[in-house]
């Protein structure tokens, strides 16, 4: 019983941790000391490319890590807007995004409660199978997943089938079912005695307790659309559908060789297609928390 | 706990359709369904490929595709260069692997007993993980040329030939930039964890007389056990199946191969040079070696 | 156990379904008699976009029911594998001006091209337009599976202002023999001029060689390709005195075994740059600039020096239906006009011979072309055999390990990668 009464304290957000005794002032320095020097170099490298992407002229002198204030402009960022159409990129990765994180949760959730929660044949398999996927590399699979979403099914140029092999983030199904297990049995167990149907408990019991696990899940399956450059590069030719990745990606080759300061340049594209993730993750690192994972590393 | 739906609920399905058996199915068939088509298909015929002598055509032409039995697997197991990249993942998870769980951890506790600025720093190490690699490598090749800000930061220490160019430094960089862009996640899976150490156990080691040193690792490690398993399993995966930053960090496998990766060789050999059936019975050999050595490893870090 | 059991049943079970659907898809109704509207590709650096939109704007005013659309994929390696994951679903556009002559044995063998030679009078359109050098570019079988398009013949940039600062005489620099140009190259660097004296990229993908040793084994053989008549000619005398040129260069450190992500050139770094004629729209403002054919050991004449064509061509793909069209548009951006319009937005040469007398106003305005439209009628392509981005990514990585980074000794690597090629080369 006294699990389940700190399990039900962790489904809420974190709370402060909060020793009883009191850390003398040197260790508690050591500790700031480590993270600040780990925020560093974790931190400089996006300094640089953000200091670089607002440079007139490029300077690949360690002086350059700290511009005169004359040499500063936002031109990159205008050039880049001019060769690749920014807002229009952002809107595809959007939607390429959306429609995964919303596939993801509608489909995954229902996957990792079934794997957690019911019984029936072949759930082992499944399982397995699940985390099978997770070894794959991608590349293994590219060209026959291109012939058959391009060929077979005709998506090609299509956001359905750029969404198509991403469909389901199997990770985000691990999570959803390590989650599920996490809640105590006796919830489902005394609703089932009560004689409500399956489905009334997924609803009315399941998916209300899940909403922690839910912002994680939408999270990590947040990043790899968002980032994703070698499929929709694949299956789209059309410039107007490309995500920001891929048209980032094209500029950079295209422009490479020729542009005047194409490193600022493509420096500006790099910050464009980070801030959106970045921002995100400020937003809700609250709640994407610790405790959600959790339960997830239990297993 | 009867705060569900009213008692005796009308059932607007029919019972057996209500039940644990049919209703699992159905809930994970879209999932399977996926599956299916997405890996299992193209998983399939990769794995028929490596049989073949075959090369994708255009749909309508006629062309022979023999069965070679395991000839493509015997190319190249007695190919060096695919030796060679097996040998550089090894080299890299050797690196990487203990690196990310030992700084992950360190990182993670001292980020737990922090209270102020926990934001700041909780942002700051999940930043490399969210960007992309293409905008990220950039910088980095910046500040490893042999020219750039780490080397005159070093000064004469600065190794000849510098960094990326260095074949027996080029995959250790690579592995360092790896294991920085990643740190963020098992940062996070630790962070999980140690939320899960009893807060009991910490007092009673205290009240022993175990200094912080010590309750780290007599408590903490032992506690964030299934952490460390997830942790090292998940950034083996990762690490074995390595493309992107050799690809973008050395441009198509370094100094005299020195970096490339099995996955490199099967993007070069498959795509680029039109071998899927090569590229395929790479593929197959490095899951069959990943599924292997991640039981192994839950093997050993489990029995303890 | 129980694990691996079920995986495995489940993989067996995957690949009976795999081994049963094969690859299915419908074959294109191939007509050369058919005409409509058509689909076209080219590569998406601005001025080729221009060039583009105006020919098919041009094409679409006078042709209303055979309407061109036209899509841009990126230029660049990347191109090759776009371009076969679409002849490999079926989704491939009818022409594509972005082919890059490397890649046609292998789009060929993937039954994606279509032999310009079933259109009539197509083999004589082809010789009369480029000339002897159409030769180069027919396969095996002696079809035309390629039309030759544009090239941008490589030769040496320099930046005036460095030769100046290094005290070499900028109007004449002495670069046409290798002891000259080493010996240039080593005053460069010696005066702090600039960095390194030239900056080839030194990373390992297949078309890097394009940049460094081929154009200087073309013009040191007099015109050869990598490959002749089946057999590999580089580990020859001429092949090895280049890789040893190259690897002087890199042995003395007057040019960077590191990659560098930004432009070298354009920034000062290095005084001298292989490049073809686009470069000069790039650096044209904002550096004084001069250009000179890659030497060759004793020195040749410029109208004897031969370089790499980094030649773009046009090719027509088999998931055409509208095959008649495709070649109508063919020819008409191929015309006299078009080439001509091509010339002036983009620099690059049309190859078409005799290009200064068929564009006298242009060469008149344009004095800094002339120079690359006489190298052009000396140009070297790659060869067009079986297997050909193998053997070149076999070549690059002999020449990563023995000149740029001196693992091994020169000859024995060109050695054995000229046997490991003569393999690939004469495979079906």
């Amino acid at each position: 019983m006294a699990t389940l009464t700190r399990d039900a304290q962790h489904v809420a957000t974190e709370r402060p941790t909060s020793r009883a005794r009191k850390q003398p002032t040197w260790q508690s320095a050591v500790r700031y000391i480590l993270l600040l020097v780990g925020a560093f170099v974790f931190l400089f490298p996006f300094y640089y490319m953000l200091i670089g992407s607002l440079q007139a002229e490029p300077d690949s002198t360690p002086a350059g890590a700290f511009p005169s204030p004359d040499n500063l402009t936002l031109h990159n960022y205008r050039e880049i807007d001019q060769a690749i159409d920014l807002f229009r990129s952002l809107i595809n990765s959007g939607i390429f995004t959306g429609g995964v994180i919303c596939s993801t949760v509608v489909f995954g959730l229902l996957a990792g409660y079934a794997l957690a929660q019911l019984e029936f044949r072949g759930r082992g398999m499944v399982f397995n199978a699940m985390l099978l996927i997770q070894v794959v590399p991608f590349q293994l699979l590219l060209i026959p997943l291109y012939v058959l979403i391009a060929r077979n099914y005709g998506l090609a140029d299509n956001y359905l089938g750029m969404i198509l092999p991403f469909a389901i983030n199997s990770t985000a199904v691990f999570i959803f079912r390590q989650y599920f297990l996490q809640l105590p049995k006796e919830l489902f167990d005394a609703a089932r005695i009560d004689g409500a149907s399956e489905l009334a408990i997924l609803l009315r019991v399941a998916v209300p307790l899940v909403k922690p696990a839910l912002l994680t899940a939408v999270l990590l399956t947040f990043i790899g659309p968002w980032n994703e450059f070698l499929w929709p590069f694949l299956i789209t030719k059309e410039a107007d559908m490309q995500p920001l990745a891929v048209s980032l990606a094209n500029y950079m080759n295209a422009v490479a060789a020729r542009a005047a300061n194409p490193f600022g340049a493509i420096l500006a594209g790099a910050c464009v297609l980070a801030a959106p993730a970045v921002a995100l993750f400020l937003v809700f690192q609250r709640h994407f928390v610790s405790t959600n994972l959790g339960s997830s590393v239990k297993g | 706990m009867s705060s569900v739906s009213a008692p005796r609920a009308k059932r607007w399905l029919p019972a057996w359709l209500g039940t644990q058996a049919t209703l699992g199915p159905l809930f994970i068939a879209p999932y399977v369904i996926f599956l299916v088509a997405i890996f299992a298909y193209p998983l399939g015929f990769a794995i028929y490929m490596s049989f073949h002598d075959y090369f994708f055509t255009a749909p309508g032409a006629e062309v022979e595709r023999p069965f070679v039995g395991f000839a493509n697997y015997a190319t190249v197991l007695a190919d060096p260069a695919v030796r060679q990249s097996f040998a550089n993942i090894a080299v890299f998870l050797v690196i990487n692997v203990p690196l990310t769980v030992a700084l992950s951890l360190v990182l993670a506790t001292a980020l737990n007993g922090a209270i102020r600025f926990r934001t700041f720093f909780r942002v700051s190490y999940y930043v490399p993980y969210i960007t992309a690699s293409v905008a990220v490598v950039g910088v980095w090749l910046f500040l490893f040329n042999s020219r750039g800000l780490v080397n005159t930061l070093l000064g004469p220490l600065a190794p000849d030939p510098s960094w990326l160019i260095n074949e027996r430094l080029a995959m250790p960089t690579i592995a360092l930039y790896v294991t920085w862009k990643g740190l963020g996640f098992y940062i996070l899976l630790y962070l999980a964890a140690l939320q899960n150490v009893p807060k009991e156990l910490y007092e009673s080691a205290s009240v022993d007389g175990a200094g912080r040193w010590r309750s780290f690792w007599a408590v903490t490690v032992p506690g964030v056990r299934p952490a460390t398993i997830l942790v090292v399993i998940l950034s083996t995966i990762t690490g074995a199946n390595l493309f992107t930053e050799p690809y973008l960090l050395t441009g198509g496998g370094g100094p005299d191969g020195a970096s490339s990766s099995p996955v490199l060789l099967m993007y070069q050999r498959g795509i680029e040079q039109g071998n899927p059936d090569i590229a395929s019975a790479i593929g197959v050999i490095l899951v069959i070696a990943i599924l292997l050595v991640a039981l192994i490893q839950r093997r050993l870090l489990d029995e303890r | 156990m129980k694990r691996i059991i079920s995986i495995t049943a489940g993989l067996a079970a995957t690949l009976l379904v795999a081994a049963a659907c094969g690859d299915g898809g419908q074959s294109a109704s191939e007509s050369t008699e058919s005409r409509g509207p058509i689909k076209i590709w080219y590569s998406n650096n601005e001025q080729e976009i221009a060039w583009g939109k105006q020919m098919v704007e041009a094409w679409n005013a006078e042709h209303p029911d055979e309407k061109v659309t036209a899509q841009q994929i990126p230029e660049g390696s990347s191109s090759e594998e776009v371009i076969s994951a679409a002849i490999t679903a079926g989704n491939a556009p009818c022409l594509i001006f972005n082919t890059a002559p490397a890649a046609v044995p292998q789009f060929q063998k993937q039954g994606g091209l279509v032999p310009l030679d079933d259109f009539e009078g197509a083999a004589e359109y082809i010789e009369e337009r480029t000339g002897d050098r159409a030769e180069q570019y027919k396969s095996a079988d002696g079809k035309y599976y390629q039309l030759p398009w544009k090239s941008n013949p490589v030769m040496i940039f320099y930046n005036k202002e460095i030769f100046t600062k290094a005290g070499i005489d900028a109007e004449n620099p002495p670069l046409s023999t290798y002891d000259e140009f080493l010996d240039t190259a080593r005053k460069i660097v010696s005066s702090g001029a600039a960095e390194y004296a030239i900056w080839p990229s030194p990373t390992s993908e297949f078309y890097q060689p394009w940049f460094d040793f081929y154009p200087l084994y073309a013009a040191e053989t007099g015109g050869k390709q990598l490959v002749e008549d089946g057999k590999s000619g580089f580990a020859a005398e001429e092949g090895q005195r280049v890789a040893e040129f190259w690897k002087t260069l890199y042995d003395e450190n007057l040019a960077s075994r590191e990659a560098y992500s930004g432009d070298a050139f354009g920034e000062g770094k290095v005084a001298m740059r292989i490049a073809g004629p686009w470069a000069i729209a790039s650096y044209g403002e904002s550096m004084d600039w001069g250009v000179v054919p890659v030497p060759t050991s004793d020195g040749k004449a410029p109208d004897e020096t031969y370089t790499f064509s980094d030649a773009k061509n046009v090719a027509m793909y088999t998931a055409c239906e509208h095959r008649a069209t495709a070649w109508d548009v063919l020819k008409f951006a191929t015309s006299e006009k078009q080439d001509g319009k091509l010339l002036e937005m983009t620099g690059q040469m049309p190859m078409r011979e005799g290009l200064p007398e068929t564009y006298p106003d242009y060469f008149a305005s344009h004095p800094e072309y002339e120079t690359f439209a006489a190298q052009a009628d000396l140009t070297v392509e790659v060869p067009n055999v079986p297997n050909s981005i193998e053997i070149w990514q076999t070549f690059r990585d002999a020449y990563s390990r023995s000149v740029i980074f001196g693992k091994q000794p020169v000859d024995a690597e060109l050695e054995r990668a000229a046997q490991k090629i003569d393999e690939l080369a004469s495979q079906e």
